[in-house]
């Protein structure tokens, strides 16, 4: 092999030399031209060559292993089958049957937003009432962060006379004489726990799983896993009752990084139950037929040319609303119930109730929706106005929903379906065992935000009745018995709809995505029945 | 001789003052030796740097041979000329290292046989060192070179040997032999089972397990506790790696009052919050676990005994534990489903096709089905039921509300053996119909809510063996009908 002077660039670069090789390869040759190609070849060619030879060696060796690693979409990263959520796309909510043998087929959620004092309602405190008025103990403020409360509390002692009741035994306050008829039903949770203290980012981490935004929420996991059994309704409906937004906003029924056709579907109990479903003045159903034929084929041409399969989910909701035009309008008229169930619930047509709202949950629930989500406002008991002091607008609170909540247990028990409903009461954190005393003295009473300790009740579907689980100190401020963190809450109300929190997942930015986040949770067996 | 005595002291006498730091430090390591006490948090601190600095010298000391040899070739005679310097370095280093590591004994709460023999190897190390360095001038002759390379070995050897000794201290006691390949072991002998190798349980008298001490408390302080209340060190003179020790309890005194929760000092280190100095595991260490903290709580409040059996402590978490109930999670393996499916999945299938909605399987993994037939409402008639013959027998779920079913599919429910709920609200089925299905065994809840049935068939359904819910409002059956304790358990209204 020639020697080249690297240093005379004539050498180095002669572009026949270079070429050479390949126009050999391309021509085929006689042995003595071959031979002069090879020749040709520098020490320099085969560098070059060799790094390529080498790195192409190494791909064949390894590309189809890292390929069915990338495309191993049957193994989930811990190596163990995944479940496959495919559908036909045309058809998103479609039934898919769960992971395991279920004990509940949908759930209605009873989010109190505001978080309500446990302290006033479940979680009887006796030692409390006797240091009224005393100061807090310093250990109570050490490392603790407040909403409000500044300097050195005085402890509130319960505001309600409590008393044992049904055949359970369980202490309950004055102010929910209603549910105290279902005690026996109920099972609570004391010792629930979160680490957010504001009510934006509580709400999110109790519906979403994650404190921040752009998560899933329960009903869009759970409807993404199970789909709906009724496919002229939404899968996953949320009502308020008027007042406020729930601080955390529309994000609460968010579908975060799933596709949008699981996100919660609003409906007002007043008015139109869906905005703008009402074919318009003039418009029969027969045009909006024929006008939703054209706009879907426009849609099926655009899937064709871009493959983004939001069109398709788009093409799924103009069709299900065509269908909800009839179906949902109908669920949600409480006009067609009897005078003594409207009275039962204490419902009155045509407001923005949570009345109103309980009882088209339960006509949803009969009507196979999975996942019905009920907001009620106004439980932020800081003491600093009259419409959420513990001893005034707390009281209207309880009036507003006790009774509703009885007339739906009540419904939900005779109608055979708390069998495979699950029924979750709860706020987004509890309440101190201090007094806030925002504005001096007020004669308005109230308690500041404690993610450290609050109560929660589920009914139904699989979970243990007349039940406790979990305790809190003598103060209710901190647990001390089998803390129950969100996730598990979520866990355990996944399990109860047959689904290993672990296995209902999405991946997403590179992390198999999960209610319950990436820590791990754990399906609070004591509570199933 | 070449080199006696008298020659090397007059030829070297400056290097002579080189032993002076190494008697002294000799003389320290007598005078106050480590004995698990816990003094200046000063000295502690700088002895921490004992574990960094001593990296140095060790690195050093295995280059003098490495110079040495490779230094014999003739193209690398160079380096023969930096070994001296290498001595001299090493020899500085590994006694500022030695003092460190006294400090940190001394100070840190150490004492026991490894902590000397490390302490006592890096101090022979150090004057072995010191020989080579003067004994190098001298090996120049066949005899000066065998004691050099003698007195060289000895250092590599002790070097290694205390290094050995320090990973012990640091990493426990089988650091070396724990994760090694169970194939070497047995080449070289290596027991690993924990009776022989772990220093703990071969001082410590034979821990009995069929004591609630042997089997649930002795396992919380051997995990928990000995490293730094054990054998190699007894922070605050106390030791918890037997029993007698734990009585004896510490500087301050008892450690566990039999019967007093209150007053044992041990007890209430353990429950201090993380944050306090006082607190037990100290922060840096993993804590006890609520149920370890009430382990040893039954222990000492049923006395504290080292001998009481196991069923003697009450409210030991070993009960706690039991109500602890745990979900197996399974892992998902939907081919279980295959197999069991395969007598009606084709059936299933073409059913999935007629009904879309109405029928599924329980879940993946199970072959068993659920009809909801309430979904297409009074579309649905028994001859639709009739077209679902060939599953009947896989439905555990059926729902039939507001269908218009009639007694005339009784008989083809009454085929679905596995039934288990039933739901028939607000269907024109009677005390005729219903009456058939008395033979379905695993039947717990039927719902005749809204129907036409009257108390005349009570008798027949409640009396089923699995029977637990009826649902009857808004039928002709009153309350009043539920004349018995159990019907009255079982009747909804």
């Amino acid at each position: 092999m020639r020697e080249h002077d690297y240093d005379d660039p004539k050498t180095y670069c002669d572009p026949h030399i270079a070429e050479e090789p390949e126009r050999a390869a391309l021509t085929g040759m006689l042995p003595a031209e071959k031979f002069a190609s090879l020749q040709a070849q520098t020490r320099r060619h085969f560098l070059r060559n060799f790094t390529a030879g080498v790195g192409t060696m190494f791909l064949g060796a390894s590309l189809p292993e890292l390929c069915r690693s990338l495309h191993a979409a049957d193994r989930g990263i811990d190596g163990n089958l995944r479940i496959d959520f495919v559908r036909d796309p045309s058809n998103p909510l479609s039934v898919l049957p769960p992971q395991l043998a279920p004990t509940a087929k949908r759930i209605i959620y009873l989010h109190m937003a505001g978080a309500p004092s446990q302290l006033e309602l479940f979680d009887y405190k006796p030692d409390l009432a006797h240091l009224d008025g005393k100061d807090c103990p310093l250990s109570f403020l050490a490392g603790k962060r407040f909403a409000f409360i500044t300097g050195v509390p005085k402890l509130l002692g319960p505001q309600y006379p409590f008393h044992r009741a049904g055949q359970s035994g369980q202490w309950i306050s004055d102010r929910l004489p209603h549910l105290e008829k279902h005690v026996d039903d109920l099972c609570f949770i004391k010792s629930m726990k979160t680490d957010q203290f504001n009510h934006a980012p509580a709400q999110l981490l109790v519906q979403t799983g994650n404190a921040r935004l752009g998560y899933a929420s329960i009903g869009s996991w759970v409807t993404y896993g199970l789909g709906t059994e009724n496919q002229n309704l939404p899968g996953f409906i949320v009502l308020i009752s008027g007042g406020n937004m729930p601080d955390g906003g529309k994000q609460l029924w968010g579908s975060g990084f799933l596709p949008s056709v699981y996100q919660g579907v609003q409906c007002q109990s007043h008015g139109d139950p869906v905005l703008y479903l009402k074919n318009p003045e003039g418009v029969s159903r027969q045009a909006r037929r024929s006008m939703l034929d054209v706009v879907d084929e426009i849609n099926r041409q655009e899937h064709k040319e871009f493959g983004d399969p939001e069109t398709v989910s788009r093409i799924a909701q103009y069709e299900m609303a065509f269908r909800m035009q009839i179906e949902a309008t109908d669920t949600m008229d409480i006009h067609k119930e009897s005078a003594a169930t409207l009275a039962a619930y204490g419902a009155k047509p045509g407001e923005a109730s949570f009345a109103n709202n309980c009882l088209v949950a339960r006509r949803l629930a009969e009507r196979g929706v999975r996942f019905i989500q009920l907001y009620h406002w106004g439980w932020d008991s800081h003491g600093a106005a009259a419409k959420e002091a513990l001893n005034l607008g707390f009281q209207d609170r309880c009036r507003e929903t006790d009774q509703p909540i009885g007339a739906l247990l009540d419904d939900l028990k005779q109608r055979g379906m708390l069998e495979d409903t699950l029924v979750v009461w709860g706020g987004e954190f509890g309440r101190t065992s201090m007094k806030e005393n925002r504005n001096g003295g007020s004669p308005f009473v109230g308690r500041d935000h404690n993610p450290g300790a609050f109560t929660i009740w589920m009914a139904g579907g699989g979970v243990k009745s007349g039940y406790t689980h979990g305790e809190t100190d003598a103060m209710g401020y901190e647990i001390v018995k089998d803390p129950v963190e969100v996730r598990d809450l979520h866990a355990t109300m996944l399990y109860a709809l047959g689904f290993d929190h672990r296995k209902l997942n999405y991946p997403y930015q590179g992390l198999e995505q999960k209610l319950t986040t990436v820590n791990p949770a754990r399906v609070v067996g004591e509570v199933l029945a | 001789m070449e080199f006696s005595l008298r020659q090397l002291i007059s030829a070297r006498r400056h290097r002579l003052i080189i032993l002076v730091p190494i008697l002294a430090l000799a003389f320290l390591f007598l005078a106050s030796p480590p004995d698990g006490q816990e003094r200046s948090p000063w000295l502690l601190f700088a002895g921490k740097f004992h574990l960094l600095t001593i990296h140095f010298p060790i690195a050093l000391l295995y280059l003098v041979p490495l110079l040495e040899l490779v230094g014999r070739h003739k193209r690398f005679p160079h380096l023969r000329a930096s070994v001296e310097f290498m001595l001299m370095l090493g020899l500085l280093a590994s006694l500022f290292a030695a003092s460190l590591g006294w400090a940190l004994a001394r100070n840190g709460g150490y004492s026991g046989r490894i902590v000397t023999q490390h302490m006592w190897g890096g101090l022979l190390t150090a004057l072995a060192c010191w020989l080579c360095w003067i004994l190098r001038d001298h090996a120049a002759s066949r005899r000066g070179n065998i004691v050099y390379w003698a007195a060289l070995a000895t250092t590599v050897a002790l070097v290694s040997w205390t290094g050995y000794r320090g990973g012990q201290l640091t990493q426990g006691e089988n650091h070396l032999t724990d994760g090694m390949p169970a194939a070497l072991q047995t080449l070289l002998g290596i027991s690993t089972d924990d009776s022989n190798a772990t220093g703990a349980t071969t001082t410590v008298a034979v821990v009995a397990r069929n004591t609630f001490y042997g089997a649930h408390v002795e396992p919380i302080f051997a995990k928990n506790c000995y490293s730094c209340h054990g054998r190699n060190k007894q922070r605050g003179k106390l030791r918890l790696d037997s029993y007698k020790a734990i009585l004896r309890g510490g500087k301050h005194g008892a450690v566990i009052k039999a019967g007093n929760i209150a007053g044992s000092e041990l007890f209430h280190r353990i429950n201090l919050p993380q944050t306090d100095d006082n607190a037990m595991p100290p922060s840096d260490k993993q804590r006890l676990t609520p149920d370890e903290i009430k382990t040893i709580e039954a222990w000492i409040e049923a006395g504290a005994s080292e001998t009481s059996p196991l069923n003697a402590v009450q409210g030991a978490p070993t009960n706690v534990a039991a109500a602890l109930k745990e979900i197996e999670l399974p892992e998902y393996d939907p081919s279980i489903a295959d197999k069991s499916r395969s007598t009606h999945a084709a059936d299933v299938a073409a059913l999935q096709k007629r009904y879309p909605d109405l029928l599924q399987y329980e879940s993946r993994t199970s072959a068993m089905l659920s009809l909801n037939a309430s979904l297409a409402g009074e579309k649905f008639g028994d001859r639709d039921l009739a077209s679902f013959k060939p599953v009947l027998e896989q439905i555990r779920t059926a729902d039939f509300s507001g269908t218009s079913i009639s007694d005339h599919s009784s008989d083809l429910i009454a085929s679905m053996k596995n039934l288990r709920l039933l739901r028939l609200s607000h269907t024109r089925v009677t005390d005729d119909g219903v009456k058939r299905l008395h033979d379905l065994a695993y039947l717990q809840s039927i719902n005749l809510l809204g129907t036409q049935v009257t108390s005349a068939m009570l008798g027949t359904i409640a009396s089923m063996p699995k029977m637990e819910h009826l649902y009857v409002a808004n039928t002709r059956i009153t309350p009043a009908s539920a004349n018995t304790p159990t019907l009255k358990q079982k009747l909804i209204f």
